[in-house]
């Protein structure tokens, strides 16, 4: 099966981190001036990521593609004021935006559910922005998860990449992949574990 | 601040938007009263945004772009442009979660509580694609939901007021799982009414002796609608 994340994570760093700053600094000038040409440099560096999350869950789906690039793209452009960069990196940001658009979509076409507010579920935090020390703790949070996800096992990062660009459950992902339920979990939390992901075991965790 | 949480396999599922829309429901009502998951969760999504930024680019046509940037000359959506649910709200529902707002129009007493049991009311706010039924449950001060079981299993979370069962006592925003081998005996404090947001996958099963001629009353109120 081919995977479609072909860029290898040693080629980020630090080329990546000069590029978060940009787009990071992007988000603020539409935020700010409705900077027009840092959008279109938003839109065109992003735009084909968003088509081809769409098509990693759909693939073919082209339609659906450019329909979640531009709902996000807009979402962008009219909400970029809610961003906060000291809370996240701009593809972080773009991201939730892409999951939300997912999911709206998602909800529409179902035959099932009454009507839900998706963004009241999936809503971005309201909480105030972090203090400094906070601050620190989240940059060094991305720091280990972006050194993390660079030296995870391809199994594990295969794993992930279901989950996450997929929407896959792990019980879907354990089919897809022919895997016992248990092999899929326990890679999940190796992997969360090399990124530091894992809370502090306390009893009051289930 | 809530003492149960849940796990972070079940928060990374949040943050994917893996989770079935019942669980999500449960899971973003507990991060509306707990900072520690939210900012974990704010963790989790940095994940995503790296995998984004993993992808192999798709580029599409040409077109998008001029039509994306034709529709930003449309005035910007505010805030306050999307139906606000905060503010159509009385004062009585400003301790209701935002996620569970849009369910009920003017707080907890807005809903139709349907009578279960002696001191149990439960109003189903939705139901999933995979059967999962969503309810409120309300237990008046001391009341005894009695021993049941689950054919699947319960998310649970503490809205206002407690429960303790056999593992602990339960106050608002704590988060707790019960499967489906699990028998548990909740029982509301006597000072005031406990209401908790569940999400079964399947009718409840009481097991106590006392309580087996319950067993009816609660699968007729679990019953599925037709759809
Ligand atoms: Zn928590």
């Amino acid at each position: 099966m081919s995977d479609t994340l072909t860029r290898q994570p040693a080629a980020l760093s630090a080329e990546q981190h000069i590029l978060n700053r940009h787009w990071q600094t992007c988000l603020v000038c539409v935020a700010e001036q409705q900077d027009r040409e840092a959008f279109g440099e938003l839109f065109d560096h992003f735009t084909p990521l968003l088509r081809a999350y769409s098509l990693r869950a759909q693939p073919g789906a082209y339609l659906l593609a450019d329909e979640l690039a531009q709902d996000v793209m807009i979402k962008v452009w009219n909400k970029a004021s809610t961003y906060k960069p000291e809370m996240a990196a701009a593809s972080t940001w773009i991201f939730t935006l892409a999951r939300n658009s997912r999911i709206d979509n998602l909800r529409r076409n179902s035959r099932f559910v009454n009507h839900i507010e998706v963004e009241d579920l999936w809503q971005e935090p309201e909480d105030p922005a972090p203090s400094l020390f906070e601050a620190v703790q989240l940059k060094r949070s991305q720091k280990q998860v972006r050194q993390g996800l660079e030296q995870l096992p391809p199994e594990q990062r295969h794993v992930l990449a279901k989950v996450y660009l997929e929407g896959k459950s792990h019980q879907q992902a354990a089919n897809e992949l022919h895997l016992p339920l248990g092999t899929v979990k326990s890679r999940i939390r190796l992997a969360l574990q090399k990124l530091k992901l894992l809370l502090i075991k306390d009893v009051t965790r289930p | 601040m809530a003492n149960h949480h849940p796990n972070e396999e079940l928060l990374m599922a949040y943050s994917a938007s893996s989770l079935p829309i019942s669980q999500a429901l449960c899971v973003s009502t507990h991060l509306e009263f707990c900072e520690q998951c939210r900012s974990h969760t704010q963790k989790l999504n940095s994940i995503g945004g790296l995998l984004l930024e993993s992808l192999a680019p798709k580029a599409g046509s040409s077109k998008l772009k001029g039509q994306v940037m034709a529709l930003l000359d449309e005035p910007r959506q505010t805030q306050a442009a999307r139906p606000c649910k905060t503010a159509e709200v009385a004062s009585n529902t400003f301790l209701i979660p935002r996620p569970l707002r849009q369910f009920m129009s003017d707080g907890y007493d807005s809903l139709a509580w349907g009578w279960t049991a002696p001191d149990i009311y439960t109003s189903e706010i939705c139901r999933d694609d995979n059967g999962a039924q969503v309810s409120l449950l309300r237990i008046n001060p001391g009341g005894d939901v009695g021993k049941h079981s689950h054919t699947g299993d319960e998310y649970t979370v503490i809205l206002s007021g407690s429960f303790s069962d056999e593992d602990g006592i339960y106050l608002a925003g704590d988060f707790l799982i019960r499967d489906k081998h699990q028998q548990h005996r909740p029982v509301a404090s006597k000072d005031c009414a406990c209401i908790c947001l569940t999400s079964v996958e399947a009718p409840i099963q009481f097991t106590g002796f006392f309580r087996r001629w319950l067993n009816p009353l609660i699968c007729k109120s679990y019953q599925p609608q037709s759809l």
